[in-house]
């Protein structure tokens, strides 16, 4: 156990990434990566299954991309800043992705803010 | 000989990016955004630094973790702006001081600070959000760079009290360098903000206050803490913290804040503070 991790575990709803983490999700995080590459990214948009294909992704790990189940990708081992990119291909903000990992609509996350035009 | 000017503590979440791409200056979401680089923004101007040291973390862009560096300086000449998922921001590519990074490559490695290094390439907005905040291009970007990336993404990440070694440590390579340049520290991340799990959007306007006090008048006492301590009080993302504490230890301990801003829109807070040297002091008055 890493001493400067000591109590995270307490904390509720809060998935740390670490080499474990990153070693689960490894296949998963190197697909949403490449969408760094337009052509990546292309293929995704045109045929999102030749993309899972090529990337080898699991049946479960191609439901939650397809599904853009925010919550499950996170509790699964994703990189919140791979799937950034997969938010960004997709057209979805950080705020409506935030709402996801806590279970609420864009709306009611939103009513939580200081600002919410600020997106 | 080159010398430190001071440094700048600032967010560097991508929406302060966009803002600027979208020319928000006058929308009355993001003003107060603006209005606070205005001075940082005026006191580069003023001081005219040749090069700006970015201590940054890069966001599983430049690199993968098939092989996460813990540090990683950049020894280039140039950067791209790195494509993150809808193509690079339309600035032009960052521009590297390869004498500077070559001989703090030879400084750190012989000060037993075992740094890996990269050439050229692209950096994503962990440097360029608030970069064009306080430095825009107009066309050409106004000097050069030297950026540092520290691992805050995949844990174990180093510790608050070695990213200021690593500052300190920086700090003898600079002024070691022969050639008369002037340089600036900059760290990027946080301030309270997390991006995971049902505890994401998590904020902490009484802790960053407080870290922003401590971080000008007491950083030892930041350096102390643990991990798990900046994640409970400032969210996961807060850790990327240690990258201030990175850029004060490069500064001297007569280095004094002259002025910070605090703004808490949406999921992140966006914070920049300015530390100035006292031998830079020209008249300069924040407004």
């Amino acid at each position: 156990m890493n001493p400067q991790l000591k109590g995270v575990e307490k904390l509720e709803g809060t998935y740390l990434f670490d080499i474990a983490a990153s070693a689960k999700a490894l296949r998963l995080n190197r697909f949403l990566h490449g969408f760094t590459v337009p052509g990546n990214r292309a293929l995704f948009r045109e045929d999102p299954e030749a993309a899972f294909d090529k990337a080898g992704l699991s049946p479960e790990e191609r439901r939650m991309v397809r599904e853009l189940d925010w919550a499950a990708l996170i509790r699964y081992g994703a990189s919140f800043f791979c799937l950034e990119k997969l938010g960004r291909v997709k057209g979805v903000s950080n705020p409506e992705m935030v709402a996801g990992f806590r279970g609420e609509s864009l709306e009611e996350f939103l009513k939580t803010r200081n600002v919410p035009g600020a997106r | 000989m080159a010398k430190i000017l001071g440094g700048i503590g600032t967010s560097h979440v991508p929406t302060i990016g966009g803002a600027y791409d979208r020319n928000k200056q006058n929308d009355p979401d993001w003003t107060p955004l603006f209005r606070g680089y205005e001075p940082v923004k005026a006191w580069l101007s003023q001081r005219k630094p040749d090069v700006l040291v970015f201590f940054y973390n890069d966001h599983a862009t430049t690199f993968f973790f098939d092989h996460y560096p813990t540090f990683a300086l950049g020894v280039g000449a140039e950067y791209a702006i790195a494509d993150e998922g809808v193509g690079p921001r339309a600035v032009p590519p960052l521009q590297g001081h390869a004498g500077l990074a070559r001989h703090m490559a030879d400084a750190l490695v012989n000060d037993e600070f075992d740094i890996s290094v990269f050439q050229d390439l692209p950096i994503d907005h962990g440097v360029h959000s608030p970069l064009t905040m306080f430095w825009p291009p107009s066309p050409g970007w106004p000097g050069k760079i030297v950026p540092i990336e520290i691992n805050v993404l995949q844990h174990p990440i180093p510790t608050p009290a070695r990213c200021w070694k690593l500052g300190q440590a920086v700090r003898r390579a600079v002024l070691s360098y022969p050639e008369d340049l002037k340089v600036v520290i900059v760290g990027t991340g946080g301030l309270s903000h997390q991006m995971n799990g049902e505890r994401a959007g998590f904020n902490n306007e009484k802790w960053d206050r407080k870290f922003l006090d401590l971080i000008a008048r007491d950083p030892k006492k930041l350096v102390a803490m643990r991990h798990a301590d900046y994640i409970r009080l400032g969210g996961t993302e807060g850790a990327e913290e240690i990258m201030w504490l990175a850029m004060r230890g490069a500064l001297s301990p007569r280095a004094r804040k002259i002025h910070q801003s605090y703004y808490l829109p949406m999921t992140t807070a966006m914070a920049v503070a300015l530390f100035e040297e006292p031998q830079a002091k020209a008249g300069f008055k924040p407004r």
